[in-house]
């Protein structure tokens, strides 16, 4: 990624876009742009990657021992918060690291000159991902397992302050609550432009936008001196991320949810057997009928629907009802490429643990020790989520059948298919479901935003329609294969 | 029903052994595993239930290779993992429904089969409730209950009795016991108690290794004339501790019971030969082994 974050002018997409402008390949452009994409960029996907430090603990209920040591609620936060920091600033060094070796492999014949990569990396992403990384102890303690409302008030919130540092004009005020600190970068940008070329150009814009070659002009950017006020703004944010963890620790629950759900509602009585627990009769095996054998795969595929449907908050499935319905009436072009996409990403986390829960639920042992698992489990937590996923689509699939439109219908299903092969391949290679969550949010992000090489679900217009699909069909058939081999090597190797 | 295990080695890594050149053959009945961690009892179980592939050595039941045809041995299996868990949201209905359709077991007899299982390990009346809810016995009941529900031949159970209470523990000996007879039943515990009252025959481990098996009559005369007890000042047991491998030991008075094992000829004063139990061999071998 880092590697893509500051193009060649040969190249056919900017990273910090200025229309008709490109910067010089000196150190300032190089390290000033990487260190403005790995903010942006970071800001945007770090939060999916640290957001569930603390649910490991109450996964793997190192909560409750942690509970019982001295730590304050304050200080267990903070750790979180630092590690979290930790995890996103590794991978700041690998983009800082890659930006300076891409400066000397392009060799465009500027002088190297250090300060100018550590010096905006300090600045703008150490600050940035301070927060980012309070923002997701704060998230876990207020929203606690609701990832998906987690995702969505962060990115909504990543929204709106993307789009004031895009807005015009600059002033003290807008320094000082620019949580990345892009605004001041920008604005001294355009103001280059402006006494190099005499022109009023419009505040840069962040985000890969492929737009192909086009005229353009080259400016020499030479960075910024930077002001007192806007460095006291830095600091003042990474301030702000510690006082929200000071401010999340009054709320935190210290693992204990029982007392949390009874001030809310009674919690069923745990029901107290008298007598012998196993019964006294013991098992009677002489009541029990024949066994009687079946090797199908449909009560999987009913459980996995049923585990689908069940997981996460059931309020959440009036926002489903809600996309689901708008899809109905809402013009085709709108549903398919806005509300679709949405709406399965909106299912990330039903989705994503498709083929890793039985793992993280230790029940693989169960499941790998049955009868044939990889030609009967696997095919039905697949097929499960497919069912899902077309089920959400059914009104684009109904209106586009009115319409006989059978080029749609296919994409539609090839891309039903390929959100949940990946789901399921990424999940049984690298065990977990955070790189799915990652990888289906930036596929989800670059199709709402019309990047075409990332259309999934056919919403755009492919010049060759058959190659579109063998694509896709292609993509999905490499999918299942991986998953299946891999799969069947570990279903052997505990 | 023989299930013939011969030469087994299972290598993690360079440095790591599960199992080394482990041989053994059984019939129906109870097999107790005995071993301190970390001697590859689990490892075993991994690889006769078909979820471990050995590095080396064969699995026979009843003439067919289990390593080459898992399906042959999985339709008749009943593995109770040790730290296996559960779908939170589905309740004791649904999983076993579930576990029944990995066993391949269905049919209009599956709820019947269901209920007689729960009714018998108590939990009939939870039923209905989402699983995530229920305490650490009953998930281990439950956990009884899905190794039982394709009427397993073989069944092997990875430390069954931990989270059950003394009452559970119990009724769950005369389960297993009622069902050795047309099963081959592998048992695994760190409580020799539970393995006293219920195994036909003992596999003592140690570090991958098979160190002994055999009837508990047989294991219990490796430590013949070798357990004596004593009364100890306690003042002076750390220097009786370094001297002598102690078994156990109990407060009496002012001073302390102490159960050990020694060669007849190097004894502590005063002590007295005591009939040496399954516990006190297993100690002996494993002691001895190290």
């Amino acid at each position: 990624m880092a590697y893509l974050f500051v193009p060649l002018h040969s190249a056919s997409y900017t990273t910090l876009n200025v229309p008709g402008f490109k910067g010089a390949y000196n150190s300032a452009w190089a390290g000033y742009v990487s260190a403005i994409m790995t903010t942006v960029m970071l800001s945007m996907y770090g939060f999916l990657l640290v957001n569930s430090g603390i649910k490991k603990d109450i996964d793997t209920e190192v909560g409750l021992i942690i509970a019982c040591t001295p730590i304050s609620d304050f200080s267990y936060l903070l750790s979180k918060m630092l590690s979290n920091l930790m995890v996103l600033l590794t991978i700041v060094c690998c983009t800082f690291v890659v930006s300076i070796i891409m400066f000397f492999m392009r060799g465009s014949g500027y002088a190297f000159v250090l300060a100018n990569f550590v010096v905006p990396y300090l600045i703008l992403a150490v600050p940035a991902m301070f927060l980012v990384a309070s923002l997701a102890v704060l998230a876990e303690v207020f929203l606690g397992k609701k990832n998906v409302l987690q995702f969505l008030i962060y990115f909504m919130l990543f929204g709106i302050t993307m789009a004031a540092i895009n807005s015009r004009g600059a002033n003290n005020l807008m320094t000082l609550i620019d949580p990345f600190g892009l605004k001041t970068i920008t604005s001294s940008i355009a103001h280059e432009i402006s006494s190099q070329f005499h022109t009023d150009i419009q505040n840069p814009s962040f985000g890969f936008i492929f737009s192909g070659q086009k005229p353009f002009k080259v400016f020499i950017y030479e960075g910024i001196h930077w002001q007192l006020p806007f460095l006291i703004s830095r600091l003042l944010w990474v301030g702000v991320s510690i006082l929200l963890v000071y401010f999340s620790s009054f709320f935190f629950h210290r693992f204990d949810f029982k007392q949390t759900a009874v001030s809310k509602k009674p919690v069923a009585e745990v029901r107290q057997t008298n007598g012998p627990n196993l019964a006294a009769a013991g098992i009677n095996r002489s009541l029990m009928p024949p066994v009687v054998t079946d090797y199908s795969i449909f009560p999987f595929v009913k459980t996995e629907l049923l585990l689908l449907i069940r997981k996460g908050n059931k309020w959440f499935w009036l926002v489903n009802i809600g996309l689901w319905l708008a899809m109905c009436f809402a013009p085709l072009a709108i549903a398919h490429a806005y509300l679709l996409p949405v709406l399965w990403f909106l299912q990330v986390t039903r989705w994503s643990d498709l083929a890793t829960k039985e793992k993280t639920n230790r029940l693989h042992y169960f499941t790998f020790a049955a009868y044939r698992p990889l030609f009967r489990i696997l095919p039905a937590q697949i097929l499960s989520g497919v069912i899902l996923a077309i089920a959400m689509a059914l009104p684009l699939l109904l209106r586009y059948a009115i319409a006989a439109d059978l080029y749609s219908i296919v994409n539609l299903i090839n891309g039903a298919v390929l959100v949940i092969v990946l789901a399921v391949a990424i999940g049984i290679i690298t065990g977990g479901k955070k790189l799915y969550e990652i990888i289906f949010f930036m596929l989800t992000y670059a199709v709402i935003n019309k990047l075409s090489f990332a259309d999934y679900l056919g919403s755009m217009v492919h010049g060759n329609r058959i190659g579109y699909i063998v694509i896709l069909t292609g993509l999905n058939a490499a999918a299942l294969l991986l998953s299946f081999m891999v799969r069947s090597y570990q279903s052997r190797h505990l | 029903m023989v299930l013939e295990i011969k030469n087994l080695t299972k290598k993690y890594n360079k440095h790591k052994t599960g199992l080394t050149d482990y041989s053994i053959t059984l019939e129906n009945g109870i097999l107790g595993l005995l071993g301190p961690n970390g001697a590859g009892k689990s490892t075993l179980m991994k690889i006769i239930s078909t979820i471990s592939k050995p590095t080396q050595g064969t699995l026979f039941l009843d003439g067919i290779d289990i390593v080459r045809n898992p399906g042959h041995i999985r339709k008749i299996l009943g593995y109770l993992p040790q730290d296996f868990g559960v779908y939170p949201n589905l309740n004791a209905y649904e999983f076993l429904k579930y576990i029944a359709a990995m066993k391949g077991v269905g049919g209009r007899g599956l709820n019947q089969r269901i209920e007689v299982l729960l009714e018998g390990v108590n939990l009939m009346a939870d039923a209905k409730r989402p699983i995530g809810t229920y305490s650490g016995g009953m998930k281990q009941r439950i956990g009884i209950a899905q190794a039982l529900l394709n009427d397993p031949k073989v069944l092997i159970f990875d430390e069954p009795t931990v989270g059950l209470d003394p009452e559970e523990r119990v009724r769950f000996r005369q389960l297993i016991t009622e069902l050795a007879d047309d099963c081959i039943i592998i048992l695994s515990s760190h409580i020799v108690s539970d393995i006293e009252t219920i195994a036909d025959e003992v596999a003592v481990m140690q570090g991958g290794r098979l160190i002994t098996k055999g009837s508990q009559q047989d294991i219990m005369k490796h430590a013949e004339n070798k357990v004596f007890e004593v009364l100890v000042a306690p003042a002076l047991m750390p220097e009786f501790k370094s001297k002598y491998s102690v078994i156990d030991t109990s407060r009496q008075q002012d001073q302390v019971r102490v159960r050990y094992i020694s060669e007849l000829n190097a004894t502590a004063p005063s002590s007295t030969p005591v009939k040496a139990g399954l516990e006190d061999a297993y100690l002996f071998l494993t002691q001895s082994n190290v």
